[in-house]
């Protein structure tokens, strides 16, 4: 290669390599705000409160969502509050009933769970104690690239829950708000079947 | 340096050209060169700088998003050395003309083993880096992608293709099977690029709708698409209806060597092809098939200004293919391809020109002869072959060489057994013979050789040995 081609090479593909990581750079600030905003609101207005079948609402299902927001305090109290007010009593009062409920089987709708790519929303199928079922009703879809995302880690994520039968599964590559948020609003669907 | 020699010029040899035209038209294509080789560099650097402008420097904060990152860098810049293969395997005229034929394959060939290492590593990395993300190994990380992701099965269909055309293409594995084995195979390739696009606009986040990574990705493939089928599709079929050749005879030239003419239309439009080739194909039973790449041995000859005319190549039995030709029925319809390459006066960089061909090598140079612009006294021709007889057109040579004023050496006579090195015949060896003893001013001229392989290469070496540089040097493999 002459001289002359490799320093002009050399000379494009840095002007566009620097070019490109300027633009990401800038974008990373915008998503990284947009994040920590969103983080605050979801905390306020995210977890909706379950909505199974059996009208029974864990409230670990609430706490998750607060740890994976990772906002300030007072959100995460306030999170924790509104579970607190939509959940019934302690686990161990209620466990005979709902356990009796979830021998029976039947669908149990997860919370609603906001991201800032849009909300998320599982339910679940259970027969004879088990997961035998994991539908998303909603997925983050604000955007063409979140739907992607999504139409992406669901099915993957489907596949992890049904071998690991709980919310105790990695969250998928390139697609962690998903992710996070299908497994907090999964976690809420088994509280409310008491699995 | 070249004014004073101009009031002896006779007129109209030089055709339009002035002194230091060639100069000059060598510096733009220099020119072009460069300017191509730094599009190239700066299509890989895009395609890694689609990635940093969505912000992928950030999946760096975890090992396995550092290593799904890697995987999506390698996958594009894997995909772009694909595409930009394909551009130098589609005949576009502004390669072509600018760095030739044989040295765009050369370079398509080169990039094959890298792309092939790239996509692989793509593969890998992300296989790896999802499943850290997801707590699984590779293997099972890789199952999971092809049962539940939508069009990663196609991909992996792909990948393998893309295995196999590299593997079929290694010079030691594509020697033990038949040209038309590895064609067919290679031919795979457009499966494998069609198979591997569906999962990088579905399935990577880069290219989701709505981004502009995404327009910019399918404007780079859709050129390439676009180019391949014009200029290996259309034009071939719109050249071959252009000029409606015929086979109008086919002479006995030597033993075992013919001349193919072929009437047609429009040959005007193919003057000054001298040198470069064409592929021919002759639509008769059990020939058709068959792609024959050859070049023109003598410049178009017109009947009328229309455009209607004779063309002729040359052809000695080489292969299996070429041996059926001397067979050709006259009345035979011809499909042709081309003019490719830069054989010819494109490639003139100085005033003064060497020719060396060797057997059938001679022919082309007949052509180039017939064409190529130089004042008299300042084109050097230089035969070879083992017997007068093999001199291929050498008569016709001899004559357009006292029309136009070049000097013509014939050299006959065995190989030297002791100077292997040697692309002389042996006495001539012997009596310590160089090329430049045949052409003096050899350093300032532009040196086209023709002929097989070995025997090229020792003239080649020989030239640089005269002080002849790389850029003057123009060789045109017909062995392949």
């Amino acid at each position: 290669m002459r001289i002359r081609a490799a320093v002009s090479a050399a000379l494009a593909s840095a002007g566009i390599l620097l070019a490109g990581w300027q633009s990401g750079i800038h974008l990373e600030d915008t998503r990284s705000a947009a994040a920590s905003t969103s983080a605050g609101t979801n905390g306020a207005t995210g977890t909706t409160g379950a909505t199974g079948t059996t009208g029974a609402t864990g409230s670990t299902g609430a706490t998750g969502s607060s740890s994976s927001g990772s906002g300030s305090t007072d959100t995460g109290a306030s999170d924790k509050g509104s579970s607190a007010a939509a959940g019934t009593d302690s686990g161990a009062a209620a466990e005979p009933t709902t356990g009796a409920a979830a021998k029976a089987g039947g669908t149990y709708a997860g919370s609603v769970v906001q991201t800032r790519f849009g909300a998320v929303q599982v339910q679940i199928t259970v027969k004879a104690g088990a997961i035998t079922d994991v539908e998303a009703l909603q997925l983050t879809d604000d955007d063409r690239k979140s739907i992607q995302i999504s139409n992406r880690a669901a099915p993957l994520l489907r596949s992890e829950v049904l071998a690991a039968q709980s919310a105790d599964v990695q969250t998928i590559g390139g697609a962690t708000v998903t992710s996070v948020a299908y497994l907090n609003s999964l976690q809420a669907a088994l509280d409310a079947a008491n699995l | 340096m070249n004014t004073q020699l101009l009031p002896a010029l006779p007129a109209g040899s030089r055709d339009r050209k002035g002194p230091g035209s060639f100069r000059a038209r060598h510096r733009r294509r220099l020119f072009r060169t460069d300017l191509l080789t730094t599009a190239a560099w700066a299509s890989i650097a895009a395609a890694v700088a689609l990635w940093l402008a969505d912000g992928g420097t950030s999946e760096f904060s975890t090992l396995a998003g550092a290593v799904t990152a890697l995987g999506i860098v390698t996958g594009l810049a894997g995909m772009d050395l694909v595409l930009l293969m394909l551009l130098l395997a589609a005949r576009i005229p502004l390669i072509d003309q600018t760095v030739g034929h044989d040295r765009a394959l050369e370079f398509h060939r080169k990039l094959g083993k890298p792309s092939l290492y790239l996509l692989l590593a793509h593969g890998l990395l992300i296989a790896i880096g999802y499943g850290m993300a997801e707590g699984l190994d590779p293997v099972s990380e890789a199952v999971s992608l092809w049962v539940l992701v939508p069009d990663m099965w196609l991909a992996f269909i792909s990948m393998a293709l893309f295995i196999a055309v590299v593997v079929t293409s290694l010079v030691a594995v594509r020697r033990r099977f038949p040209y038309e084995f590895w064609y067919a195979v290679h031919l795979l390739t457009y499966a494998a690029v069609a198979t591997s696009l569906p999962h990088q606009f579905s399935v990577g986040g880069l290219f989701a709708e709505g981004t502009w990574q995404r327009w910019y990705w399918l404007a780079v493939c859709i050129a390439t698409g676009a180019a391949l089928l014009h200029y290996r599709v259309l034009e071939p079929v719109i050249a071959t209806f252009r000029h409606q050749l015929t086979v109008s005879r086919v002479v006995q030239v030597a033993p075992g060597v013919v001349s193919i003419e072929m009437h047609g239309l429009r040959l005007n439009e193919l003057a000054g092809a001298g040198g470069r080739f064409f592929i021919w194909r002759f639509l008769a039973p059990g020939l058709w098939w068959h792609p024959h790449p050859f070049s023109l041995s003598a410049e178009p000859l017109q009947f009328d200004a229309s455009g209607r005319g004779l063309l002729r190549i040359t052809v000695r039995n080489l292969g299996r293919g070429s041996a059926q030709l001397a067979g050709v029925k006259p009345g035979t319809k011809v499909a042709v391809e081309g003019p490719y390459g830069i054989f010819s006066t494109a490639a003139r960089s100085r005033d003064r020109v060497v020719m060396i061909g060797a057997g059938i090598g001679i022919t082309p140079l007949r052509a180039l002869l017939e064409s190529t612009p130089f004042a008299p006294g300042q084109a050097t021709v230089i035969l070879r072959g083992r017997s007068e007889q093999e001199l291929y057109l050498g008569d016709e040579i001899l004559e357009l060489a006292r029309n136009r004023g070049a000097t013509v050496f014939h050299l006959t006579g065995p190989r030297s057994a002791r100077h292997t090195g040697s692309w002389l015949p042996d006495s001539a060896t012997d009596a310590g013979h160089r090329l430049a003893d045949y052409a003096p001013g050899i350093a300032d001229a532009d040196v086209y050789v023709c002929g097989p392989g070995a025997w090229a290469r020792n003239v080649l070496e020989d030239a640089r040995a005269a002080g002849v540089r790389e850029d003057q040097l123009h060789y045109e493999r017909f062995d392949w």
